[in-house]
């Protein structure tokens, strides 16, 4: 949902792996969100909202910047 | 294909409204009269009951192979996109269910082409949800 340019990249895969290959489904559980949800946010169809971003920082021990940032060509506003 | 709880319950209200109105259309098209019967009455309530009961026992049935979530941020907006689409078609069956009152006497075709469009705009707020489930959204 929403435009393809205001979407966030991520690096959410990358840092599941490296915080003991953490899977969607626990990752899903710790953010309150769906499987289904961190699937999209993964893949960048999805972007989430502020709350849910916060949580996944928390969730890795990174700044919000770290687990997701604005795609290349995206609006950065 | 791999479906989610929410995805499952969405195929199965499509279905029930499929398969039910299926049914009550199909028995209805060769009623004569411009207005409805006590008989149709009757089919109506009949089609309802038959709907809700293949909603209950199809989301039962989901539920014991899919663990249940609770829908979150995503399905809320999945779900408000399904419903404006379904609002838009309910909007346009409503406008030609009115201009049918106008162009046809008896109430028949008017409850019908407002009961078809219901169905219609049930049908497209579900299938939009569907698609954006699985793109991802």
């Amino acid at each position: 949902m929403g435009k393809s340019g205001g979407r966030l990249g991520n690096d959410l895969r990358a840092l599941r792996l490296a915080h003991g290959a953490m899977s969607q489904q626990e990752l899903a559980d710790r953010i309150g969100v769906t499987r289904q949800t961190v699937n999209a946010i993964e893949g960048n169809k999805y972007s989430p909202s502020l709350e849910v971003a916060f949580r996944i920082a928390r969730v890795f021990g990174v700044t919000i910047e770290r687990a997701l940032r604005p795609r290349r060509g995206g609006s950065s506003g | 294909m791999n479906l989610s709880f929410r995805e499952k319950s969405l195929w199965i209200q499509a279905t029930g409204l499929v398969v039910a109105f299926g049914l009550y259309f199909w028995q209805v098209r060769d009623v004569p009269g411009p207005d409805v019967g006590p008989g149709l009455v009757g089919l109506f309530i009949a089609v309802v009951v038959l709907l809700v009961l293949f909603q209950v026992v199809g989301h039962a049935v989901a539920a014991m192979a899919d663990r249940r979530t609770e829908p979150d941020e995503r399905d809320r907006r999945i779900s408000l996109v399904g419903d404006r689409m379904g609002g838009l078609v309910l909007g346009c069956a409503v406008f030609a269910s009115l201009c049918v009152a106008l162009a046809i006497p008896g109430n028949f075709a008017f409850t019908h082409v407002l009961l078809a469009g219901w169905v219609a705009a049930e049908l497209a707020g579900i299938a939009t949800q569907i698609v954006l489930q699985r793109r991802g959204a």
